[in-house]
């Protein structure tokens, strides 16, 4: 396997030289997948996806241990545009869009990728086709825009910049599950039609499992469980936690002693 | 007559001024507490190329203005480059101490005589009748025109360029333009060089139409109230804002007394604070800067 695009080894982020967010988190994105990365609130996931595209100085945050290995390539501790000039895109949860600028200008605030033969219209134009709502948007100010338009805008913006590689936090957060699933079926026909790799980070492991081809548990900033889509989705604490369902309830007494007996380590 | 083209003339001078502060604030929440100095600078920039291309006076201006575009360029590689990511009021006390340095070494270089670039470049500041009775100076007339020249340009740059939106976008949210691959440092400089470019003309031509001495800070920092009524993030506010200081400074001069001058621009500050304090195009969200 060692034709992964992306590599992530035993990652260790910290915050203001002293708050240790994510330690040891090791995972791997091969060339046109789809990744899913699972947690709960605080797990380590959006600082995971940060760490990969980057922190700039008001972040106070830093790679103190691990590599990040793009093709190849070392990239922890590059700054965002570095990271992304390489071909990886993040569309963050929170603040994808900038508010006072309008669609198209949203769009035309990128700068894309060296590529060969790259044309800002015709990609513009394909992005207005994977999301026609925003090419009727086009000179509305993104900040009056909905939460789906605004995760439309914020994916196409990211596609302006010609990504190998979607970083996706949260797409379903705040949307309703018609907007949630259409949008995991338009991140699918990019994977398809651009051939984009994609890592998706997601609280709501059922849609992401959907899509997936591979699958990461993130819990208190480590991995603790990673496989295919069915083996995780059938994996009993997957069901009970993150899922919902399972088998009886747990008292939060329990979770906490599992957590401790690490039994997914095994 | 004469009252109006004095405030206008004022007001130029004034807007000319300050699209520097707004263009460094809306990237970068930073009010550049040099820019008085920085605009003096330019003038004596244009004080040494008179000199040195005597008889040549276009390349003289020319080459003056591109020195004063790359002073903006240096400030931010050499100073506020390593201030990205600190607080803003270390980058603002950056600021003041670069213009106290600047001040300081003016002096040592060109002492404190008043100096006249425009006598070097071998022209004269002749009066341009308008209508009957009404004068204006042939530098300020020039200033008007470039002020309106540099915001309509500035209009159009920060509109449908795409380095005018990417400007916009990183003021916005640099996080995110840094993530969409924009340049921050980039960005920063070519604000910091746009600045200093529109400062340090208004530096020369104010120079032209009077004189170039100290005093010239003080008109740099009297064009900062201007900024503020404006509301500091808005090119059109700084244009009304120093049309309404302008307005109440000619006035003060002309109906009640001449030295209330220097004055003026901070009591109609202290007024805005007042009634508005986010200025007038400016967005109240941005008031946690005071």
């Amino acid at each position: 396997m060692a034709d992964a695009l992306l590599v992530v080894e035993q990652l260790e982020v910290v915050y203001q030289r002293v708050i240790t967010a994510v330690q040891g988190v090791s995972l791997r994105v091969e060339k046109g997948q789809i990744v899913a990365l699972l947690g709960t609130n605080g797990a380590g996931k959006t600082t995971t996806l940060r760490a990969i595209s980057g922190f700039i100085g008001m972040d106070d945050a830093r790679v103190t241990e691990g590599t990040v290995t793009y093709k190849g390539e070392r990239i922890e501790n590059l700054p965002p545009h570095g990271v992304t000039s390489l071909g990886i895109v993040l569309v963050p949860e929170r603040q994808k869009v900038f508010e006072n600028l309008t669609v198209a200008e949203n769009l035309d605030a990128n700068v894309a990728r060296v590529v060969k033969g790259f044309d800002r219209k015709r990609l513009a134009a394909s992005v207005y086709e994977y999301f026609p709502a925003l090419a009727r948007l086009r000179s509305r100010e993104a900040g009056y825009l909905s939460g789906g338009e605004r995760q439309m805008l914020g994916i196409g913006a990211a596609l302006m910049c010609a990504p190998e590689m979607l970083l996706v936090d949260e797409l379903s957060l705040g949307l309703s599950p018609i907007m949630v699933s259409e949008l995991m079926q338009r991140l699918l026909a990019i994977r398809r039609e651009l051939g984009t790799t994609i890592l998706l980070v997601e609280q709501n492991a059922q849609v992401a499992l959907d899509i997936a081809d591979y699958g990461y548990v993130i819990e208190n900033g480590r991995i603790v469980l990673d496989g295919t889509p069915e083996r995780l989705s059938s994996h009993q604490d997957i069901k009970e936690f993150y899922l919902g369902g399972g088998s009886t309830r747990r008292s939060y007494r329990d979770v906490k002693q599992y957590r401790r007996s690490r039994r997914w380590y095994g | 007559m004469q009252l109006t083209i004095n405030i206008v003339v004022l007001a130029a001078i004034y807007a000319l001024i300050c699209c520097g502060y707004v263009l460094i604030y809306r990237v970068s929440r930073v009010m550049s507490l040099a820019h008085g100095e920085l605009m003096m600078l330019g003038a004596y920039g244009l004080f040494a190329t008179a000199g040195t291309f005597s008889g040549h006076p276009l390349i003289a201006i020319a080459v003056a203005a591109v020195l004063a575009t790359m002073v903006g360029v240096l400030v931010y590689v050499a100073l506020m480059r390593s201030m990205t990511g600190e607080a803003v009021l270390a980058a603002v006390l950056a600021t003041i101490a670069l213009g106290i340095f600047l001040r300081g070494a003016m002096v040592l270089v060109w002492s404190a005589q008043e100096q006249h670039p425009i006598r070097l470049l071998g022209w004269t500041n002749s009066a341009v009748s308008i209508g009957e009775t009404a004068r204006i100076s042939a530098a300020a007339l020039v200033l008007v025109v470039v002020t309106a020249l540099a915001y309509l340009s500035l209009y159009f740059f920060l509109k449908y360029t795409v380095w005018g939106i990417r400007m916009r976008a990183a003021g916005q949210n640099p996080l995110l333009a840094a993530q969409r691959g924009i340049g921050l440092h980039g960005i920063y400089a070519l604000a910091w060089a746009l600045a200093t470019f529109t400062g340090g003309i208004a530096g020369m031509l104010i120079a032209s139409d009077t004189a170039l001495d100290q005093t010239m800070i003080i008109i740099g920092l009297k064009a900062f109230p201007a900024a503020l009524v404006g509301g500091l993030d808005s090119l059109l506010g700084a244009l009304i804002g120093s049309l309404i200081v302008a307005a109440a400074e000619v006035l003060m001069i002309h109906y009640i007394d001449p030295l209330l001058a220097d004055v003026v621009p901070f009591f109609v500050l202290l007024v805005f604070l007042i009634v508005r304090p986010w200025g007038l195009y400016g967005s109240k969200e941005e008031l946690d800067r005071v």
